[in-house]
């Protein structure tokens, strides 16, 4: 025993190194056998911190060996396991772990096990786990769902999970917490150790990783200086619009990664990276070879080229997404630019720290405005990341989904007994409320399809054996589960190959079925930096060349449109309440002054004391926008709301726009908002019972459904090389929407669809908090001739919402007698 | 019943009915195309919990419509069956007590690419079966909307929806019929059925279906 606690000064003193503060805290706590939570940046030691602790206190040196042996030693059996958040992050995990075990002769062995993990690797562990397994929690679940998944735990000791922040606020920490709840009851003894940058909420960040209580808190090393600035446009639009790429800014970008030696330019979208990569290609052909991009649809391959050559410093520049926002040092960048809005603080800093990792340097991230009004925020930006204001992130409250999912793959994994898994369940924190009427229909949805009074014919997935072991009896459909495990949602996606005779060739990366089947055989299209056209589709895959065309397309990838944070949209107000005082402080504030006055002479500025409104009548009908800078979300769930109080008054029909810093109602009839706004529109009196009648009037529930509805198992989205009858059973889940609406409306996973629309989409708490803060504002209508700077980018939004409380053949009317006087015109 | 709305195609008189069926009076002959009975079953036997309920509700558009228009036949133009799991017992059961109802009426169904992986009905629906095309007067009934040498093509399988749109950013997605001079395309009739987009040319009248009525875009 006296020599167990000795691997990490052997390991630091062999290199002359000092552990922090922090590493010790850790390394004492875990050999105390407790469990924790450690907040530090990456780049700051964590992971020895961590690894040196599981080390410490469970591993011994090997002894000598008494002969020469040809065979390497048996490693230990399973002892820890590290959840990664990002298959990327388990290669370079890996090594890490790795590194010092040889020099130390410690006779462990490190693996991977993620969706990449080759069939092979996979067999061998399926014979025997490594010492250590770095998994993603789907590749946890996975393994949970095994039917000798409690013999290859038996041996588990530590578990470790890196970026929890990652993970803590969406479906896939939910899935988390079940595994973890799992493990827990086979090894009450389990220690479980978290590493997160720093939250706005820490200690429920540590809450909802150890729920039992008990877990220590450590500090790692206060973060480094950052940087923030801006570049300034040369001219100012005075009419900008979101959804803007931002490319008028190429020449300054250019500018800057000229001169620095490797910088990495964020972009929002995947198809903004791809339209930048090209725009800076064609600037500097020159650059070919020395920049590249990233996104998390390109193969597996291009993506860890680009890793790799980026860490060896031979890449200027990468264009990237969030796909490189995580994990990976990448000590050689020195610049990062960041396209458009950020928006969160976080998210920021986290990106601003991917630069000057070097001890003692700084990082630095400069913001690039895509249009006008980002030069706003990026002042904002600047006094949130001074102000340290960091968005906190919470734990999803029982979403009955992913418990449908867990279900299955617990029958999977063994088997189980109903009154036994409730308590496992319970003891995950977002399950800790889950009453006795849920778990009976959640049992009740995978034995029958709903509870027994509707069950449904021919259907059935899981069912209790003659002992009262609930388990899958088809083989097949426990083969689909397992195929679809995850919490992530995504659009159908289809292989894309590079096309060959005799064969499929190079694999590119993945495209969404829908955007492919808006392309004919010939169309031209960006991809991975390339331009290509579509040969032909065919089994999930999409066979492309290259292209010489001049017009080519770029796909659109459906991911969720990020909102911007309370944190950051209070300083933006901030910073307009003082532009309306007419105080522009600071190069960004200057260089928007302009637009503001017109802003200000047209209409109004908001400000913290006033709600600004504008009403505008124009071709297409009768406007409204208002301004109460609370992130699309709340907008429009507040636009939801004001659309169905009016229409409660006369039958109407809204398009609704939202943005991040407002919202407009826009309908066809005559409406004089000068009437209607007012405390009683506002009012936040029956409000929750306003905004569910509002969703059940428009279209919001149907699009949360479509992730629920896959969650859960009902919608299958198909594998590549599936057989053709897979595709039988793929329906769209508008489609299933409409039929549960109709022939089962008390379905739970309904309910659940609105109560996510209400707590995640809308988020009724904010939508609440931001009501009571637009009753203590003075209202400010201004009726406009012409749209104003801050209403134009609503004008032009594309992507709307609709809500009607008119008869449907009142609208069909409508429609059909304004084409026929368009066709008239068009006669005469 | 609602009304139906008249339309001269290939010099016959066609009823386009709200109900997403097409009748031909002077031959007595209801039309429907892409029923799809018992997909739900077949997705509830693959492990999807459908809700059941659609079956129950195309059969009762069905009694409606042969309760209040004089049949002497009624022809499917494809998709009976959605699938080889469609041959639930439940679904079977309502489809032969359905059939019993309407002892007298002859049913055909023009075989269409459900139809052939799920396999012909029972025997014992006493439906005749034929392949594409069924020729009737001036028209070739069909699943597939594949042009005829000779006859105006009835066609179902693309299950024809149109956007249609207006001022203040308004749109409707709904189910249509698309008439056109050489091929016509009826509506899906099952209620657990998507829908495919179809554009307006110079070539083709729309006539939208809701509300229960038929409305003819210009």
């Amino acid at each position: 025993m006296a020599t167990s606690s000795n691997f990490a000064n052997q390991w630091f003193s062999a290199r002359g190194w000092k552990p922090f503060a922090f590493q010790k805290q850790v390394w004492a706590a875990v050999k105390r056998g407790e469990s924790g939570l450690l907040h530090a940046n990456t780049g700051a030691g964590k992971t020895y911190a961590v690894w040196f602790a599981a080390l410490n206190r469970f591993a011994r040196p090997a002894p000598p060996p008494d002969k020469p042996r040809k065979r390497k030693p048996v490693a230990e059996p399973l002892t820890v396991l590290w959840i990664t958040p990002m298959r990327a992050l388990a290669a370079d995990t890996g090594k890490a772990l790795e590194a010092p075990l040889a020099e130390l002769q410690i006779p462990w062995s490190v693996g991977l096990r993620t969706g990449d993990t080759s069939a092979n690797e996979r067999a061998r562990q399926g014979r025997r786990l490594p010492t250590a397994l770095i998994t993603t929690p789907e590749s946890l679940t996975l393994m949970l769902a095994r039917a000798d998944a409690q013999t290859a735990a038996s041996t588990l000791r530590m578990v470790v999970v890196d970026e929890w922040h990652e993970l803590l606020g969406n479906k896939r920490g939910v899935q988390l917490q079940l595994a973890l709840a799992r493990l827990r009851r086979w090894h009450p003894q389990l220690i479980v150790w978290g590493v997160s940058a720093t939250l706005g909420n820490q200690s429920h960040a540590e809450q909802v990783l150890i729920p039992q209580g008990n877990g220590i808190s450590v500090q790692g090393a206060n973060g480094k200086a950052l940087r923030v600035d801006t570049l300034l446009p040369p001219a100012l639009e005075r009419f900008p619009w979101a959804g803007h790429i931002g490319l008028k800014m190429l020449p300054q970008v250019v500018a800057e990664i000229d001169a620095s030696s490797s910088c990495l330019v964020f972009t929002n979208t995947r198809a903004q990276s791809e339209i930048w990569y090209q725009a800076i290609l064609q600037a500097r052909p020159d650059w070919a070879g020395l920049i590249a991009l990233h996104h998390s649809s390109l193969s597996r391959e291009t993506r860890d080229w680009v890793e790799q050559a980026l860490k060896e410093g031979q890449l200027k520049a990468v264009v990237c997404t969030s796909s490189l926002d995580l994990g990976v040092d990448f000590l050689p960048v020195e610049r990062v630019l960041q396209i458009g809005s950020a928006k969160g603080v976080a998210r920021l800093m986290q990106r601003a720290g991917r630069s000057g990792h070097a001890p003692g340097r700084t990082s630095r991230v400069t913001l690039v405005p895509t249009h006008s009004l980002e030069l706003i925020e990026a002042a904002a930006a600047q006094d949130a990341v001074a102000q340290r204001r960091i968005e906190p992130r919470e734990s999803p409250h029982k979403p009955l989904d992913v418990l449908v999912q867990h279900l299955v793959s617990m029958a999977l994994g063994g088997g189980f007994l109903p009154d036994e898994l409730f308590e496992e369940v319970r003891g995950a924190w977002a399950y800790r409320d889950l009453n006795e009427a849920e778990w009976s229909w959640a049992l009740a949805f995978v034995r029958h399809g709903g509870l027994s009074l509707t069950a449904y014919p021919d259907y059935r997935r899981v069912e209790p054996d003659e002992h009262g072991v609930w388990r899958v009896p088809d083989a097949r459909l426990a083969r689909r589960h397992r195929m679809s495990i995850g919490t992530i949602v995504s659009d159908a996606s289809l292989q894309l190959k590079f096309w060959s005779k005799g064969g499929g060739g190079k694999t590119l990366g993945s495209v969404e079925e829908g955007f492919i089947a808006r392309l004919r055989p010939g169309d031209g299209f960006l991809f991975a930096g390339r331009l290509l056209e579509l040969v032909r589709v065919e089994d999930m895959t999409a066979y492309v060349r290259r292209s010489q065309a001049k017009k080519a397309a770029v796909p659109r990838w459906n991911g969720g449109r990020m909102p911007l944070s309370s944190e950051l949209a209070a300083a933006v107000v901030a910073r307009l309440s003082e532009a309306a005082a007419g105080r522009f402080d600071g190069p960004e504030m200057s260089a928007v002054q302009p637009l503001l006055s017109t802003q200000q002479r047209w209409s109004g500025l908001p400000t913290q004391e006033t709600l600004l409104a504008e009403s505008l009548k124009s071709r297409e009908g009768w406007h409204l926008f208002l301004y109460p800078f609370a992130g699309r979300q709340v907008h429009l769930g507040l636009a939801s709301l004001l659309a169905w109080r009016v229409s409660q008054q006369q039958p109407v029909t809204f398009s609704i726009a939202v943005n991040d810093y407002g919202l407009e109602l826009l309908s066809a009839t005559a409406l004089d908002w000068t009437q209607h706004l007012g405390p009683e529109l506002l009012s936040a009196d029956h409000l929750l019972a306003d905004v569910l009648a509002s969703l059940n009037a428009g279209e919001l529930a149907l699009r949360r459904f479509r992730e629920i509805a896959r969650i859960a198992g009902l919608v299958f989205a198909g594998y590549p090389g599936a057989p053709k009858s897979t595709r039988q059973v793929q329906a769209s889940s508008g489609l299933f929407f409409q039929v549960f609406k109709q022939y089962d409306a008390d379905n739970l996973l309904l309910a659940q669809a609105g109560e996510e629309v209400l707590r995640e989409e809308l988020d009724i708490r904010r939508l609440e908090q931001t009501l009571e803060r637009l009753n203590t504002l003075k209202l400010d209508l201004h009726t406009i001739k012409r749209p104003t700077p801050l209403g134009f980018p609503l004008l032009v939004e594309r992507f709307r919402e609709s809500m009607s409380s008119e008869k449907l053949a009142d609208r069909i009317r409508r429609m059909v007698s304004e084409l026929e006087k368009t066709a008239d015109r068009g006669d005469a | 019943m609602p009304a139906p709305y008249p339309v001269s195609l290939a010099g016959e008189e066609l009823w386009l009915l709200p109900e997403k069926a097409l009748y031909w009076p002077a031959q007595q002959t209801l039309m429907v195309a892409d029923v799809h009975f018992g997909k739900a079953a077949a997705y509830r036997s693959l492990g999807q919990p459908v809700p059941h309920g659609t079956t129950a509700s195309n059969i009762a558009v069905l009694d409606g419509l042969l309760a209040s228009l004089p049949c002497r036949q009624l022809i499917f133009l494809g998709d009976f069956l959605h699938g080889p799991g469609s041959h639930a017992p439940g679904t079977l059961k309502a489809l032969f007590s359905w059939r019993e109802r309407h002892q007298h009426l002859a049913m055909t169904l023009i075989r269409g690419n459900h139809d052939k992986r799920a396999g012909d009905p029972p025997p014992a629906l006493n439906i005749r079966v034929v392949p594409e095309p069924l020729l009737l007067g001036p028209f070739a009934v069909q699943h597939e909307p594949d042009p005829h040498p000779s006859r105006h093509v009835l066609a179902g399988h693309v299950h024809p929806v149109y956007h249609l749109s207006g001022k203040g950013r308004q749109r409707l997605r709904l189910a249509c019929f698309r008439l056109a001079s050489d091929i016509s395309l009826l509506p899906a009739f099952g209620a657990f059925t998507g829908g495919h987009r179809v554009e307006q040319d110079n070539d083709c009248r729309i006539f939208v279906i809701g509300d229960n009525e038929i409305w003819p875009i210009s």
